[in-house]
């Protein structure tokens, strides 16, 4: 295999807040082949916003990348790359979509202007062949009259025509690497899958890589080729989306799908995963999943587990990969395990 | 190419243009106060501007300062003349003239300053804020006129050009904490990171980005500026250390009639009014201003 477009090796991101050191993202590493994509998938909290933002090195203080922490993109290492021409990378090599349509749109300008801004900025483009591409973009992701729009403020148009700039925005430079940011969780429903479409679309239209981040498995499973599961700032679970899945291994993956509502299941209530994500201040030793794991016994809480080798491409950070069998035990008295000494 | 069809698109149907000055423009017309005020202040200004044209006499000469001196208003002259023969109608229109200038003069040196402070601390935050919030804190403590009334006493023969420069140089405090004040709640605006994250340098989003959203407070405080220094030019020339004579400014002509204010009542009258009008047109400006301001945010 060719080396990949992107590929992050142990990437820790801390924050060094009052209350200590908040380990948001902590050890992470993964890759995303050109024109593949990546899905990364947890709750709120679990550090994939942070790992975004890391990759594009928008990390404010007090939180820092970690010496140590490789993003390697087409061959150069983000992490030590001077600010001149880490700003040649954004919005032109890698771009980002955002959450909130509104907000991450300024007020004060046409849309036409903030799409060509991209341009003028990374290009050189006069204004006005900008402004032309800008709208040739636009039209690019299905806004009608995108002459007419590109006058337009935010204001005057609706999310989902919003969520259309903005990924004009992202595209305008045609990147290797888009990372979109929950970019359907402010949509509606019908306008979510069109936006969705719309990405799938235009990633084969112009090979473009995309690192989806949501906490929707459903997402995931309309638009990535391969699932990263991440909980307490570690990846816990990596593999094809088909595998993932098929058959999820990790506890936390099985409590995410089971927390979806199915159509036709007779529920009364949504399942849920009980507790919360901990605090990133205070990582619980051991498995980190322990407190909320239905399977919990006495090793995970003494050794923190590796990414096992659970089928292929598939690994999952769960010591059930050593004794399968406990599964179909949930609950069962801590016992003590011979010859495994405490980590 | 194939994109996802148009029509599954919901869309508004295309409004006309709204650019937001557009909108502030629109609804400061709505009001009458605001119109009252718009129509009132062009008019002055216009009065300022044409002076040499339609004053009818030189504003500083003095035709015959026995026969002609501290006549009251008369069909020659309609706003009288004072002490020295000068007819008051064309010295109040050549004041309109200097009184306005040195208000939009130091107006905009004020603007500069407190609008680039504010804007480097919010924007750097941090120990840089904190110690330019400081000698902020020590110029504020110590009030304008006071600060004003000290340089100009030290330096008593300053030029028009100095006494500009120092009613900019003493006008910009509140409005740079204000512009900081903005910027520290807009720097973590989504768009910012937004732009950020397509590659916008520091100053460009700090330009592009931010300056623009505070259009309508700066506009605000420049509004209210104007008028403050009028009132505050007027008080210096009234107590003489401001614009020096012949030269005409509506505080020097009710100085030359401030010893007999009751005998020569249009020496303070006419001066007088113009001024009030205009500080008070001004303000119901720059209410209307924030009220459109305040109702978008």
């Amino acid at each position: 295999m060719t080396s990949p477009l992107l590929s992050i090796r142990d990437l820790r991101t801390w924050f060094y807040t009052e209350s200590g050191v908040a380990r948001a993202v902590d050890g992470v590493s993964f890759d995303v082949g050109a024109g593949e994509t990546v899905g990364i998938v947890g709750e709120s909290g679990c550090g994939k916003s942070v790992t975004a933002l890391s990759i594009l090195r928008l990390i404010q203080p007090p939180g820092r990348i970690e010496p140590g922490s490789r993003i390697e993109f087409e061959g150069k290492n983000l992490v030590t790359l001077p600010d001149a021409e880490m700003r040649r990378i954004r919005g032109n090599r890698i771009s980002m979509i955002f959450q909130e349509p509104m907000s991450a749109l300024n007020p004060v300008f046409t849309v036409g202007d903030q799409v060509a801004e991209v341009a003028r900025i990374h290009a050189g483009l006069s204004r006005k062949k900008a402004w032309d591409r800008a709208v040739e973009t636009l039209a690019l992701t299905g806004i009608p009259a995108p002459e007419e729009r590109a006058k337009q403020y935010p204001h005057q148009l609706s999310g989902g025509m919003r969520q259309r700039v903005l990924i004009a925005m992202a595209l305008i430079m045609k990147p290797a690497l888009v990372i979109a940011d929950e970019p359907t969780t402010a949509l509606d429903v019908t306008i979510q899958a069109q936006i969705l479409d719309l990405l799938v679309h235009l990633q084969k239209e112009f090979g473009t890589s995309i690192l989806m981040i949501t906490h929707d498995l459903g997402v995931i499973a309309e638009t990535t080729s391969r699932v990263i599961v991440m909980y307490a700032g570690e990846i816990v679970e990596e593999a094809s989306a088909t595998e993932l899945f098929a058959h999820p291994h990790h506890p936390y993956t099985e409590g995410l799908m089971h927390s979806m509502p199915h159509i036709g299941h007779d529920q009364e209530r949504l399942n849920v995963i009980p507790g919360t994500v901990p605090a990133p201040t205070n990582w619980p030793h051991g498995c980190r999943f322990r407190e909320r794991c239905p399977y919990s016994w006495d090793l995970p809480e003494r050794e923190h587990p590796p990414l096992y080798d659970v089928g292929t491409g598939h690994v999952s950070r769960c010591h059930l990969a050593r004794e399968p069998e406990r599964r179909n035990h949930p609950h069962e008295p801590l016992v003590v395990l011979e010859g495994v000494s405490a980590a | 190419m194939s994109g996802p069809t148009l029509d599954s698109v919901v869309t508004r149907p295309t409004r006309p243009r709204e650019t937001p000055l557009g909108i502030a423009v629109r609804s400061i017309m709505r009001k009458r106060s605001s119109r009252v005020a718009v129509v009132v202040l062009g008019v002055i200004v216009l009065l300022g501007a044409l002076a040499p044209f339609i004053a009818p006499y030189d504003p500083a000469a003095q035709p015959d300062i026995v026969a002609l001196k501290d006549l009251p208003p008369s069909l020659a002259h309609p706003f009288g003349t004072d002490p020295y023969s000068r007819d008051v109608l064309s010295r109040v229109l050549y004041g309109a003239r200097l009184s306005l200038t040195i208000g939009i003069l130091a107006t905009i040196v004020s603007l500069t300053l407190g609008v680039a402070y504010g804007a480097i601390a919010g924007y750097l935050g941090g120990l840089v804020d904190a110690a330019m919030m400081r000698v902020l804190d020590a110029f504020l403590s110590i009030p304008r006129l006071l600060l004003l009334l000290g340089v100009l006493v030290a330096w008593p023969h300053l030029s028009i050009g100095a006494l500009v420069l120092f009613l900019g140089l003493t006008g910009w405090f509140a409005l740079s904490r204000i512009v900081r004040g903005q910027v520290l709640a807009l720097k973590h605006a989504e768009f910012v990171t937004a732009a950020q994250a397509l590659g916008a340098s520091r100053r460009r989003i700090l330009a592009r980005h931010l300056l623009p959203n505070l259009v309508s407070p700066i506009a605000v405080a420049a509004t209210i500026g104007v008028a403050h220094v009028i009132v505050l030019e007027a008080g210096l020339s009234y107590i003489g250390i401001g614009v020096p004579q012949p030269l005409a400014s509506w505080g020097n002509i009710i100085q030359d009639g401030a010893d007999q204010v009751a005998q020569l009542w249009w020496l303070s009258l006419f001066p007088g009014l113009f001024m009030v009008l205009t500080v008070m047109m001004l303000n119901i400006l720059g209410e209307a201003l924030r009220d459109v301001y305040e109702r978008r945010s």
